[in-house]
C-alpha cells in the first residue's frame, strides 16, 4: 500500500480528487442543513405565532364565558331583595331569621348554578356584619381579615365594575393563590354600598382555562395591570411582579403586533399578548424559541443524518476515485514498460469504462504495430529469398565452361570413364541447385552435392587438396538450406592453399545439444582475423566461382531464417588453417517450416 | 459503471431531501398540553410474595386521615409485608368515585379500603353487596357499640369496621347557666322541653341564644329521632317513615318550639357554626363528640364548659338521653388484596384498644370499640370542662345510643324536610307538613 501511494502519479490524482470531493460534500451537506434549519425555524416562529394567536383567542373566549357567568351571578345578587335584606337587616326572632337564612341559602344556590360550570366559591359580606359563603374552606379568609384587605378597598373604589384581583392565602406552609372577582353591591336609591360580593377561584382552577394549551417551552402567564403575575402554568412565577413583561405585553397590544421576540426570564422567547378588557388582565403567551424549535427541529438528528450521509458519500467517493485512479495508474505503468521495445506487452483490460477503452485502444494499437512489423519482416525475407534465388540460379558460366572444357580435355585424352563421371556429377549438381531456393534439403543430399562439386574440382584442378567428410550418422536426416556449405568449400579450395601446395579440407557435421554444427576446416594458409572471430572476410573482392552466393550471404541468410543465435563463426591462424563453424537449428523434414514461422513472429 | 454512479447520487439526494423533510415536519402544532392525571389510588396487591400495598381513601385530614396515619404507624411497625397507602379526597369526591366505579361494575381504580359515613353506608351495601368484603370472619360485631352495627351490616353480614363514635352530648356554658340561676345538674338528663325552658331563661337573663342552627342542616332532628330509636325510614331502610311517625312529629314540634321560643341563632356554614360558640353567642351546642377539639379551640372559655347527656324527647317513652350524629366506618372492597386490607383493619380499628387511646389523646377521637372505652385516657379529667371526665362520659353514652337503621335515603329525605320545615316554621300545620314530606319522599324514592 505504501508503495502504491508513493507512486507519484496515482497518489497526486487520488489525493486531489478525494480532497475536492470531501470538501464539496461536507460544504453542501452543512449548507443545506443550515439553510433548512434556519428556514424551518423562521417558518416555525410564524406558524407558532399564528396558531398560538388562535389559541389565545380561544382562551379569551372561554375566559369571557367565565366572566359572563360572574356578571350574571353578580347581577342576580344585586337584584335579589333577599340578599339585600340578609346583608342589611337587624337581628330579629329566630323564626324569621331562619326564614331569611334559608332563603339566602336558596339565593346563593341559584347564584352558584350560574357558576356551576366552574369550581368557584361565592362569598357575600354585608354592612351588618353578616356574611354568607358557599364554601368557606375554599377561600379561607375571615370576615374581619376581608374587611381590612386592600382588595376590598379597591373593589369599593371601583363600585361600578367587577374587579379581578390577585390574592394569596397561606394553607399550612403552602401559599395558595386566588383570583378574586369582587363587586360592591350598591343601594340604587341612596347610592351607598350595602355589601360585597366576592367570587373566588383558585389559581389552579383559573389555570385550567389555558393550561391545556401549554407545554414545556410554551408558557402562558396572566398579568394584572400592575405587572404582577396572577396565574401561570409556571407555578414558581405566580405572585411575582414582572413590569418589563407588562411593558412588552402593552406594546404588543397597543401596536397590534402579532408577536414580538425578546428575552424573558433569561431566555429568548416569542411573546404573544392579548388584553382582556373585562378582566383588566393581560394574557401573555411565551414561547421558548430555542427549546420548542429544538423539539420540532431535531438538530441532533439532522446533524447525525448529515454526518451519516457525509461518511457514506466519502466512502463511496473514496472507493470510486480509488478505483478510477488505480486503474489509471496501472495503465500508465503498463504503458511505460512498452517503451522498452517490447511490443508484445499487452495491457490487461480492466478498471473503469474509460480506462478499459483506453486499454483496448492501446492493445489494438499494439496489434497493429506488431502486424506492421511482421509484414515488414515478411517483405524483407521475401526480398532476401528473391535475391538468393536470383544468385542461386546465376550459376557461374565460367564454372560451366571450365568444367565443360575439362570434360573435353578428358574426352580428348581418351579417359572416357572420368569424363562420363564428371558429366554425371555436373548434371546432378545442376539438378539440385537450380530448383526452388527456399527449399531445404537433407544433409545427406547436401553432402552428395558437395561430393559432386569436389569431384568436378578435382577433375579440373587435380587432387592435391583432399576433402574428408565426417558426418555424424544421426544428422543425415536434418534439413539445411541448399548450398549452405558450398561457399566455404569453394573458399577453402581457392584461397586457403595459395602458399601451401597441398592440404586437406575437413567437413564435419554433428549435433550439439539443440543445434546442428557444420564445420569446414582446412589446414591451409590461414589468415589474419585481427582477433575478431565473427568478422567474415569480405568476399566481394573475390569472384564467386560456382554461384553468386558468398560467405557473407550465408551468414545473413542463416540469421534471417533462424534468428540471431545462429550464424557463421570463423577462426583462423596464420599458417595453420581456417575453421568455419556454421550453427543452425535442428530441423527435420516435417516441422522445418513451422519452426521457421515461429521464429519470425 | 455510469449507471451505478448515478444511482448512488440519486439515493444520496433522496436521503438529503428526506432528512430535510423530517426536520421540518410537525412545525405547526404548538399546543397540546399535558393532561395531568391524578394518580388515583391504584390497587395492586397480588397475593404472591413480597410486600402488598393497601390503599385507603378517606376525608378530613384533621380527623380521619390523622387517625389513619396513627393506625398505619402501629400496623407497619408490627409487620413488614403490607404497606398502607393513604389517599385523601373530599367526602363528595369519594362518594362520586365509588358510585362511578361500582356502577360501571369494575373495582379498577378503587381503593382497598374506603371510609363511608354511616348515613350513606346502607345505600352502598344494599346497592352493591358484592362489592364489599364480609368482615364477619375477622371482627366481632359484639365488640362495637350496638348502634354502629345497623348501618355497617347488611343481610346478617358485618361489612363495615365501625370507626368513630358519633355519640352526642350537650355542650353547655356553665357561666351562662349560673347567671340564669341554673346548675349543671339542672340540665343533666333533661328532655328537650326543659332545654327550651332553660334556653328562654338564659336568653332573658344574658341575651344569648341557647343554640345555633343552619336551616339547611337537620342534624338536630336526626339526633332526636335516633334518641327514640326511630328514623326517617322504616326498619326495611327503604320506606319513608314520616307521616305517622310520632317520634318525627315530636322532633318537628320540638324544633319549631325552639324557634318560636326565639332562642336559636342562625348560621349558614361550618365556620359560622364554630364562630357562634367560640364567640360566646350561644349557650349550648347539642352535637356529636367530634366537636370537642373545636370547642376547646377557644382557650379563653376554658372552665366555662360542661358536657351533659343530650336531652331526650319528653313525649316519646322510648327516647333516651343518648344519641348519635355523624360517625363513619371502614369498608373493604371485594377485590384483589382484600385479605391484606382486612387484616389491617382487624389489627387496628377492629381490635387495637391502645390505638384508640392514642387516637383519643392525640386527636380527641372517640371510637366505638367497646374494649377501648376503658383505657386510662378515658379516665382523665379535662380541665377545659372543669375537670370533667368527658371521654369516659361519652364512652358510657356511646353504649346507650339506640340502634337504628339509617336506610338508603337519609339525605334524600332530609332535602325534602328542609323545605317542609321552612313551611312549618312559617305556620303550616305539622300534620300536613309530615304528610307532604311523606308524599314527596314516596314519589321521589320510588
Amino acid at each position: 500500500m505504501k508503495n502504491r501511494f508513493r507512486k507519484p502519479g496515482g497518489q497526486r490524482l487520488f489525493t486531489k480528487l478525494f480532497l475536492i470531493m470531501t470538501v464539496s460534500i461536507v460544504a453542501v451537506c452543512l449548507l443545506t442543513s443550515l439553510i433548512t434549519i434556519r428556514m424551518s425555524e423562521r417558518l416555525f416562529a410564524e406558524t407558532f405565532s399564528i396558531t398560538n394567536g388562535k389559541v389565545l383567542q380561544q382562551i379569551q373566549t372561554s375566559l369571557s364565558s367565565f366572566h359572563d357567568s360572574i356578571v350574571n351571578a353578580s347581577t342576580f345578587a344585586t337584584q335579589s331583595g333577599t340578599v339585600k335584606s340578609y346583608l342589611t337587616s337587624e337581628e330579629s326572632d329566630s323564626v324569621s331569621m331562619s326564614k331569611l337564612y334559608y332563603r339566602m341559602s336558596e339565593q346563593v344556590n341559584q347564584m352558584n348554578s350560574n357558576l356551576g360550570a366552574f369550581d368557584v366559591s361565592v362569598m357575600i359580606t354585608g354592612v351588618n356584619g353578616r356574611s354568607y359563603s358557599s364554601d368557606r374552606a375554599y377561600w379561607p379568609v375571615t370576615n374581619s381579615e376581608l374587611a381590612k384587605e386592600p382588595l376590598t378597598a379597591r373593589a369599593v373604589a371601583n363600585a361600578n365594575r367587577i374587579l379581578y384581583q390577585y390574592d394569596q392565602r397561606m394553607n399550612g406552609d403552602e401559599a395558595e393563590h386566588f383570583l378574586i372577582a369582587s363587586k360592591a353591591m350598591v343601594d340604587r336609591t341612596s347610592g351607598l354600598p350595602y355589601g360585597m360580593l366576592y367570587v373566588s377561584i383558585r389559581e389552579q382552577e383559573f389555570r385550567r382555562f389555558f393550561a391545556n394549551f401549554t407545554s414545556v417551552g410554551n408558557d402562558v402567564v396572566v398579568l394584572d395591570s400592575s405587572g404582577k403575575i396572577v396565574s401561570s402554568n409556571r407555578l414558581e412565577l405566580i405572585g411575582s411582579a414582572e413590569p418589563e413583561l407588562l411593558e412588552d405585553a402593552q406594546r404588543i397590544v397597543s401596536n397590534q403586533l402579532d408577536y414580538q421576540s425578546g428575552a424573558v426570564f433569561g431566555k429568548e422567547r416569542i411573546i404573544l399578548s392579548n388584553y382582556l378588557p373585562s378582566y383588566d388582565l393581560y394574557l401573555v403567551n411565551l414561547i421558548d424559541r430555542q427549546y420548542t424549535a429544538g423539539q420540532i427541529i431535531n438538530v441532533q438528528s439532522v446533524a447525525l443524518t448529515c454526518i451519516l450521509i457525509i461518511l457514506f458519500a466519502l466512502l463511496v467517493v473514496f472507493i470510486m476515485s480509488r478505483r478510477l485512479t488505480s486503474s489509471l495508474t496501472r495503465l500508465v505503468r503498463q504503458m511505460s514498460t512498452i517503451t522498452k521495445r517490447d511490443f508484445g506487452n499487452y495491457i490487461t483490460v480492466k478498471g473503469g469504462f474509460e480506462v478499459q477503452e483506453l486499454g483496448k485502444a492501446f492493445n489494438y494499437m499494439l496489434d497493429e504495430l506488431n502486424d506492421y512489423i511482421r509484414q515488414l519482416l515478411d517483405t524483407q525475407k521475401e526480398q532476401r529469398n528473391a535475391e538468393l534465388a536470383a544468385l542461386q540460379r546465376q550459376i557461374n558460366p565460367h564454372f560451366l565452361y571450365n568444367t565443360l572444357a575439362s570434360i573435353k580435355m578428358l574426352v580428348q585424352k581418351g579417359s572416357k570413364e572420368t569424363a562420363a563421371e564428371t558429366i554425371n556429377a555436373l548434371i546432378s549438381l545442376l539438378q539440385n541447385t537450380i530448383s526452388n531456393v527456399s527449399e531445404t534439403i537433407p544433409i545427406e543430399q547436401e553432402m552428395e552435392n558437395m561430393r559432386n562439386y569436389v569431384f568436378i574440382n578435382h577433375v579440373r584442378y587435380g587432387d592435391r587438396i583432399k576433402v574428408n567428410y565426417f558426418v555424424s550418422p544421426d544428422c543425415l536426416e536434418y534439413e539445411v538450406p541448399k548450398l549452405i556449405i558450398q561457399p566455404f568449400i569453394e573458399n577453402a579450395f581457392f584461397h586457403a592453399f595459395n602458399e601451401k601446395n597441398e592440404g586437406t579440407i575437413y567437413i564435419l557435421i554433428s549435433k550439439n545439444e539443440n543445434t546442428l554444427v557444420c564445420e569446414v576446416v582446412d589446414n591451409g594458409d590461414g589468415m589474419e582475423l585481427n582477433g575478431e572471430s565473427n568478422v567474415l572476410p569480405n568476399s566481394k573482392s573475390h569472384r564467386q566461382l560456382f554461384t553468386g552466393i558468398g560467405i557473407q550471404n550465408v551468414n545473413h541468410r542463416i540469421k534471417l531464417l533462424y534468428g540471431e543465435t545462429y550464424g557463421v563463426h570463423i577462426s583462423s591462424t596464420k599458417g595453420e588453417g581456417t575453421k568455419v563453424r556454421i550453427i543452425m537449428p535442428l530441423l527435420s523434414k516435417l516441422d522445418g517450416t513451422e519452426e521457421l514461422e515461429g521464429q519470425t513472429k | 459503471m455510469k449507471k451505478t454512479v448515478s444511482l448512488i447520487l440519486a439515493s444520496l439526494m433522496l436521503m438529503l431531501t428526506l432528512s430535510a423533510c423530517s426536520g421540518n415536519s410537525g412545525g405547526t402544532s404548538g399546543s397540546g398540553g399535558s393532561e395531568g392525571s391524578k394518580n388515583t389510588g391504584t390497587t395492586n396487591s397480588g397475593s404472591s410474595g413480597g410486600s402488598q400495598e393497601v390503599t385507603v381513601w378517606a376525608w378530613d385530614p384533621n380527623f380521619n386521615i390523622a387517625a389513619l396515619k396513627l393506625a398505619k404507624e402501629r400496623f407497619e411497625a408490627k409487620q413488614q409485608d403490607i404497606t398502607v397507602n393513604i389517599i385523601e379526597y373530599a367526602q363528595d369526591d369519594i362518594i362520586q368515585k365509588l358510585n362511578t366505579g361500582l356502577n360501571s361494575g369494575t373495582t379498577k381504580g378503587l381503593p382497598n379500603i374506603v371510609l363511608i359515613e354511616d348515613y350513606r353506608a346502607q345505600n352502598f351495601l344494599q346497592a352493591y353487596p358484592d362489592a364489599f368484603r364480609d368482615m364477619s370472619d375477622v371482627i366481632k360485631s359484639d365488640d362495637f357499640a350496638e348502634y354502629k352495627i345497623g348501618p355497617t351490616s347488611y343481610d346478617g353480614k358485618q361489612f363495615g369496621v365501625p370507626f368513630d363514635s358519633g355519640a352526642t352530648g350537650l355542650y353547655i356554658r356553665t357561666d351562662y347557666l349560673e347567671q340564669a340561676g341554673y346548675t349543671v345538674d339542672d340540665v343533666t338528663n333533661i328532655d328537650w322541653n326543659q332545654f327550651i325552658e332553660v334556653g328562654k331563661k338564659i336568653k332573658e337573663v344574658t341575651g344569648k341564644d341557647m343554640l345555633t342552627q343552619d336551616p339547611n342542616d337537620l342534624g338536630l332532628i336526626r339526633v332526636m329521632a335516633q334518641s327514640a330509636g326511630s328514623w326517617y325510614l322504616k326498619e326495611d331502610g327503604k320506606t319513608p317513615n314520616i307521616a305517622d311517625n310520632p317520634v318525627i312529629k315530636e322532633a318537628l314540634e320540638t324544633y319549631k318550639a325552639m324557634f318560636d321560643a326565639n332562642i336559636v341563632k342562625m348560621n349558614s356554614d361550618w365556620s359560622q357554626f364554630l364562630a357562634a360558640f367560640n364567640n360566646g353567642d350561644v349557650a349550648s351546642v347539642p352535637t356529636g363528640n367530634w366537636i370537642t377539639p373545636s370547642v376547646k379551640a377557644e382557650a379563653s372559655q376554658s372552665g366555662n364548659w360542661a358536657v351533659v347527656p343530650i336531652p331526650r324527647l319528653g313525649g316519646s317513652s322510648s327516647s333516651v338521653n343518648a344519641s348519635s350524629l355523624g360517625g363513619s366506618s371502614w369498608y373493604v372492597m371485594n377485590m384483589d388484596g382484600q385479605d391484606a386490607a382486612a387484616s389491617f383493619l382487624a389489627d387496628t380499628f377492629g381490635s387495637d384498644s391502645e390505638l384508640y387511646s392514642d387516637l383519643l389523646e392525640q386527636i380527641g377521637a372517640i371510637g366505638s370499640l367497646k374494649a377501648a372505652a376503658s383505657g386510662s385516657a378515658y379516665e382523665k379529667g379535662d380541665d377545659y370542662f372543669g375537670g370533667q371526665k368527658i371521654y369516659a362520659d361519652f364512652a358510657k353514652w356511646t353504649e346507650e345510643v339506640p340502634k337504628v337503621n339509617y336506610g338508603l335515603h337519609t339525605y334524600a329525605i332530609e332535602d325534602i324536610l328542609v323545605i317542609e320545615i321552612q313551611n312549618y316554621l312559617n305556620g303550616k300545620d305539622v300534620d300536613s307538613v309530615m304528610r307532604d314530606a311523606q308524599t314527596q319522599a314516596e314519589s321521589q324514592l320510588q
